[in-house]
């Protein structure tokens, strides 16, 4: 068995458009000397997924081979109807094919409806009959040596329909999964259905797809047999004893089938598993495995849930179709209601076909039927929306050299406003080299009318004030061994510190590694080793302590500084930016949790006055604490974006350019994304949450930006025709005009006017807060505008008040 | 069919930052251990079907972050809740003097309608750490858990996988013991959220 595919020399022009009858092809058991192997039908985009990460995707062919009969039978077999043994089914990836490559794409968009008129001969696949995945995964089989095949369509949550191969020998190859969108052959079959009889459902009433073609291929040369207990498993060639064990037995219907989807261990399975001839247990159980995993995710909900989500004009047709399946339908009413997966899957789809939509109209716009009736599905903001988004280059990503020409080449200071500044760097983002400076003046380590030797005079300065703090605790020996309450204090400040920098970003390459050794023999770490970037990490937050002494350390500053740190790579300079964020995060901390409250409660006035139907529905789902936002107000989607997201996020947050607390807004853009599904299936605080927290990892950056400033601006309105009618302007009345002109620096008289409201709104008054909650909204003459949604017109963050604490008190801390 | 009411049982578990709250959580419900789990912030709940007694149940785990700061909000969750998991770690002294204070803590903002029948299930988590390192004796522990009302008391490795399982089986029994007997004085409070149906045989094999 050759350990990787080499392909032979390769085939000149002569082998293509020879006769049916040219018998001049190899069999794979002597490859070299022979000329190839007719390549019957094939497939583009087949895809193995060695990893769950979609980059390690392998594109490649399934095609089906028929190579020359061994000498022996070569008299008794002819080239029409082949043997099963000498046809071959076998998945290449396409950097394995080589130059007959043209091939198998011609013979990919053949007609298949009637068998090749031509003969295409191709090099021959590698042979393969055990599992051990090749160097390039790429395997053949004879049909003769396939047992079973296992099918798995695209339907049900899963985007990718896959197949699996098993063979007689007991062994699986791995699964392949097709790409349909992608395969143009799949795209022009599905099509063809459609305008034939508006039928977009292949044989078995599924939406069609590739691995139905796979299917076709083979029941022309052998027998395919559907089992009855495993919708999934299908039977190739099967002996009577295979039937009777995959349960061709009247007394095992489909429903048999489905109730054991359910039964999470129960003893059926068990009997069913123990009634399955051994070598083929492996193929049933994992048969069993995906088809629980479709309907955990899918299936269990009730009718009338999907009733309302038919009802829904927001649904995808592709959904919609789905729906009407009567599989799906029978399936409905066989499971108890879990709106959550459903909710999920739905979201998944909508989105997938969103995609899917945008790749396909611009590839070739009369792709699918479907088209024109899904446009325009969500909301008429997303029109202001994409408004927004148009505008030219200003989400053009800030790069040095625009920077640099914003600045006085001699003198180093600004020429530009900071308005404008801050205008394109909220919209567009700034590259690495940019937001080693930029973040200075974001984080208000320099000011922005500063000069360049002003600049070099303050970070020096800044740096020696490092020292002197890090000073504070490096050099109080006492202090570090732990004597007296201060010591026990530090210790365990220390000990919470390092637990979790020790779980912070380690994904990230500089905090990956365990290369030196613990400097403290005692820690729970000393046996694993730490790196450079971790030690800095702790030593500055056990600083930042003395610099703030009366905060002490809270889960998740170690995730505010992270990124910080990862720009800077600078401890001074990192710690002086993270000290500028606590300013703005500092009452996100506070040990009476008064911050949180504030912003949570300024949430929920915010979505009552933007959309009191979704507010209602919240209420009635006890879900108007807006808990479920919490981790994302703690560390501003820390944990809900990658990195280079998180990075791209906060710059834009830090230039207050439309709001001070634009993150509410941007939290407000996450709801609104996901309310059709929200007010749909989510019905309980714990639903809700359960989302919410799981949107983790699936949050568009870019277009949630977009709806968040569409929505900032709708607010604006809304309080501007509030106030008008009520007879007040308010301070914020001229200011569209501003950020529209940006021509203005943000220290105008109209900023400062309102940023002193904001002030206020912050945790001094948070129990008043908590007490206007349920009443800000519609009392028959239009809305009430309360404090805190004034507030958010300010271009100013909240801060913590402090009544005197300064550093340097040296007073230790309440314990908690 | 649909209309089989399905008992669903809510487990808080609480302890110090650190202790293996998420990995035992994980460990129970995925049979998976990560060494890199971030610090919990906010709270989160996974789901598991089990079957107690023949009886099929929906366990919801609710995992917290460790940092007294964070309790206060604890209240959103705590209510209804059927069973409390009190997590230490043994070779952190300072975890196990933390457990009182927590279960205080639970008490208060929970308020069951009767907090000394309230079933709590102490669990000392890191027996995989080597034997030197290792803070807390089980005598000890076990001189609390019977002080406190004989709570019932396990040693785990979230890591290893060890008791887990065997610890949970007893928290979800006294759980449903609990929503049993607050559904007889009347309480309906918690019993009638829906199945979210969590896959709970994940761990066959896949293909």
């Amino acid at each position: 068995m050759p350990d990787e595919y080499t392909p032979p020399a390769s085939p000149t022009a002569s082998f293509y458009d020879l006769s049916e009858d040219d018998e001049d092809y190899s069999t794979i058991t002597h490859t070299s000397t022979g000329r190839g192997v007719k390549l019957l039908y094939t497939k583009s985009k087949v895809y193995v997924h060695p990893t769950p990460s979609a980059k390690d995707n392998i594109p490649g062919f399934i095609a089906l081979m028929q190579q020359k009969p061994p000498s022996s039978s070569s008299n008794t077999t002819s080239s029409s109807t082949p043997s099963p043994s000498n046809l071959l089914l076998a998945w290449l990836p396409e950097s394995a094919i080589g130059t007959a490559y043209d091939t198998y794409v011609k013979v990919d968009l053949l007609d298949t409806s009637t068998p090749p008129k031509q003969t295409y001969l191709v090099p021959p696949p590698p042979i393969s009959s055990g599992s051990s995945p090749l160097g390039s995964y790429s395997f053949s089989i004879p049909v003769s040596q396939i047992y079973s095949l296992l099918v798995r369509p695209p339907s049900l949550g899963w985007w990718w329909g896959s197949i699996v191969i098993n063979s007689r020998s007991g062994d699986s190859f791995p699964a392949l999964f097709f790409h349909d969108s992608e395969c143009a052959s799949t795209i022009a079959q599905s099509r063809a259905r459609t305008q034939k009889n508006f039928d977009p459902f292949g044989e078995s009433g599924e939406l069609f797809w590739g691995g139905d073609e796979v299917l076709r291929w083979l029941k022309r040369f052998v027998k395919v047999e559907r089992s009855e207990i495993e919708k999934t498993v299908y039977l190739v060639d099967p002996s009577k004893d295979d039937l009777l064990s995959f349960g061709q037995r009247p007394v095992i219907d489909s429903t048999a089938g489905k109730d054991k989807s359910r039964g999470e261990g129960s003893s059926s399975d068990n009997n069913i598993a123990a009634a399955v001839m051994d070598p083929f247990t492996k193929a049933i159980k994992s048969a069993r495995w995906t088809l629980l995993e479709q309907f955990a995710k899918v299936t269990q909900f009730s009718r009338q849930t999907a009733n309302n989500f038919l009802d829904n004009p927001n649904l995808p047709p592709q959904v919609r179709k789905l729906l009407k399946n009567p599989d799906v339908i029978s399936l409905q009413d066989d499971f108890d209601s879990a709106r959550l997966y459903l909710a999920r899957w739905a979201m998944g789809i909508a989105e997938q076909s969103e995609k899917e939509r945008a790749k396909i109209v611009w590839k070739r716009e009369d792709m699918m039927e479907m088209e024109d009736s899904a446009v325009g599905e969500f909301e008429i903001l997303d029109v202001e929306a994409g408004n927004i988004a148009g505008s030219g280059d200003r989400r053009k990503i800030v790069e040095m050299k625009e920077w640099n020409s914003w600045w006085n080449k001699s003198t180093g200071r600004l020429e530009i406003t900071v308005d404008e500044v801050k205008e394109r760097l909220f919209h567009g983002g700034c590259d690495t080299a940019v937001r080693k400076e930029a973040w200075l003046f974001l984080l208000e380590v320099y000011p922005w009318d500063s000069s360049k030797d002003e600049r070099a005079a303050l970070m020096n300065s800044k740096r020696d004030e490092y020292v002197r703090l890090k000073g504070k605790w490096w050099d109080d020996v006492s202090r570090r061994e732990g004597q007296g309450e201060a010591g026990e204090y530090w210790r365990d400040q220390k000990n919470r510190i390092e637990k979790d920098v020790h779980r912070t970003d380690r994904n990230i390459p500089i905090f990956a590694g365990e290369d030196t050794p613990h400097p403290d023999p005692d820690s729970q770490y000393s046996t694993i080793g730490t790196n450079v970037h971790l030690e800095q990490m702790k030593d500055m937050l056990l600083t930042y302590n003395e610099y703030n002494t009366t905060l002490g350390y809270v889960q998740g500053m170690s995730d505010l500084l992270a990124p910080i740190y990862a720009v800077f790579q600078d401890d001074a300079v990192a710690f002086w930016a993270f000290v500028g964020f606590m300013e703005r995060m500092e009452r996100n901390f506070l040990r009476d949790q008064s911050g949180m409250r504030a912003q949570l409660v300024t949430l929920d006035q915010l979505v009552q006055l933007m959309d009191p139907v979704l507010w209602k529905h919240l209420e009635k789902a006890e879900s108007t604490n807006f808990f479920f936002f919490f981790r994302m107000i703690l560390v501003w989607y820390k944990r809900e974006f990658e990195w280079n997201d998180v990075l791209r996020l906060w710059e834009g947050l830090w230039t207050n350019y439309l709001s001070g607390q634009f993150h509410l807004f941007v939290a407000l853009a996450v709801l609104e994304r996901h309310r059709a599904v929200i007010m749909d299936h989510l019905q309980h605080f714990d639903e809700v949450l359960k989302y919410i927290n799981e949107l983790s990892g699936t949050i568009e950056l870019n277009s949630t930006l977009i709806r968040a400033e569409a929505l900032f601006y709708k607010f604006q309105r809304t309080i501007e025709a509030s106030d008008r009618k009520h007879g007040f302007p308010s301070p914020g009345t001229t200011r569209p005009m501003v950020r529209l002109t940006h021509r203005r620096t943000d220290s105008s008289t109209a900023t400062t006017a309102t940023s002193n409201t904001a002030n206020s709104t912050g945790t001094s008054t948070s129990s008043s807060a908590a007490a206007n909650k349920g009443k800000a909204v519609d009392k028959g003459d239009g809305p009430e505008i309360t404090e805190q949604l004034r507030g958010l017109l300010a271009r100013d963050f909240v801060r913590v008040e402090k009544k005197e604490g300064e550093e340097g008190k040296g007073k230790t801390p309440a314990r908690e | 069919m649909s209309s089989r009411k399905k008992v669903l049982l809510k487990v808080i578990i609480l302890g110090d930052s650190g202790v293996g709250k998420t990995s035992l959580m994980n460990q129970y419900v995925n049979k998976k251990f990560s060494a890199s789990y971030k610090a919990t912030i906010g709270a989160d709940f996974l789901t598991k079907e089990v079957l107690v007694d023949d009886r099929l149940v929906t366990m919801q785990i609710w995992d917290t972050a460790g940092q007294e700061r964070f309790q206060s909000l604890g209240v959103a969750f705590y209510r209804g809740a059927d069973c409390c998991v009190l997590v230490y770690d043994v070779n952190n002294q300072k975890s196990f003097e933390t457990l009182d204070s927590w279960r205080d803590e639970f008490l208060i903002q929970a308020s069951p309608r009767d907090a000394d029948s309230f079933p709590f299930v102490v669990i000392g988590n890191k027996i995989d750490v080597d034997d030197g390192k290792r803070q807390v004796h089980q005598k000890r522990a076990m001189a609390f858990c019977q002080g406190k009302g004989n709570l019932p008391y396990f040693e785990t490795s979230a890591k290893e996988a060890i008791n887990v399982e065997q610890a949970f089986e007893v928290i979800a029994r006294h759980a449903l013991a609990q929503e049993e007997a607050e559904e007889y004085t009347g309480d309906f409070g918690s019993s009638t959220i829906v199945d979210i149906g969590a896959d709970s045989e994940n761990d066959g094999c896949g293909c």
